[in-house]
């Protein structure tokens, strides 16, 4: 992820776990856990990274795994090792071969800036 | 066998069931038992629901079936295609699904594909899912 450096990101390295609920303005990169509330612009779910709580972004990238809630406004993307559980609201979805989807699913009205 | 013995109706039928069963005497039959269903052979043509042609009832084919119009039922099939024009309403089995069009209902399947115009909604279990980007779904999913 090249844009980690820049203000307003989050990057949670691997072996790292965060308790708490998080406000990004901009980009999370989750390669470690967070168990609590992620709020940010963008999120990316590394493999290997979970999050465990509610999650709510404009675009999610998913190649870890969300359990419990996911709530992408604009776009949700499953990667082929990515694993969705929970209640999942989008707007709109890919999911790549091999992704997992375990839930309930529902869809949200496109907020128009795409 | 011979259709002309002196058995009773009964004693025929128990000879329908012993794999010795002629062809021409199994299409005779196959309007009363379902399991001949399970028999014929797996046709190697697909099974085409075209468009404008509703279909309301159960379907079972050991084969493909592709759907451009509408069915309203029970569907158990080797691999369906649900077209674009294509509505499927009830219960799906199968092992492949590709779904292009609008279902509503429930869903079983090993490998489910869904397009970037299809509209999915209801119960829906697999065990690999592909979704392409623009295709809609809603209800529960769960991986098997």
């Amino acid at each position: 992820m090249a844009d980690v450096e820049k203000t307003g990101c989050l990057y949670v390295g691997e072996g790292v776990t965060l308790k708490g609920n998080f406000t990004v303005p901009d980009i999370a990169t989750i390669s470690g856990t967070i168990e609590g509330d992620l709020v940010a612009k963008q999120v990316l779910i590394e493999a290997g990274g979970i999050v465990r709580g509610k999650l709510s972004a404009e675009l999610v990238d998913l190649r870890g795994e969300v359990v419990e809630h996911l709530t992408a406004t604009r776009s949700l993307i499953i990667r082929s090792s990515g694993k969705a559980g929970g209640s999942i609201h989008y707007a709109e979805i890919e999911i790549e071969k091999g992704g997992s989807l375990h839930g309930d699913l529902h869809i949200i009205p496109s907020q128009g800036n795409s | 066998m011979n259709i002309f013995s002196k058995k009773s109706p009964d004693e025929l039928d128990e000879d329908f069931s012993d794999g010795d069963t002629q062809n021409d005497v199994a299409l005779q039959q196959e309007g009363r038992n379902d399991q001949l269903d399970e028999k014929v052979a797996t046709p190697s043509k697909p099974s085409i629901i075209s468009e404008g042609f509703e279909f309301i009832g159960t379907i079972t084919t050991a084969g493909t079936l592709n759907i451009s119009g509408v069915v309203k039922g029970k569907i158990h099939a080797k691999s369906v295609l649900v077209d674009t024009t294509g509505q499927v309403e009830g219960e799906l089995h199968s092992d492949q699904v590709m779904i292009k069009g609008a279902l509503n209902g429930e869903v079983r399947c090993q490998e489910l594909n869904i397009g970037p115009k299809a509209d999915v909604e209801g119960t829906v279990s697999y065990q690999n899912i592909h979704i392409q980007r623009g295709g809609r779904i809603k209800g529960q999913f769960t991986k098997k």
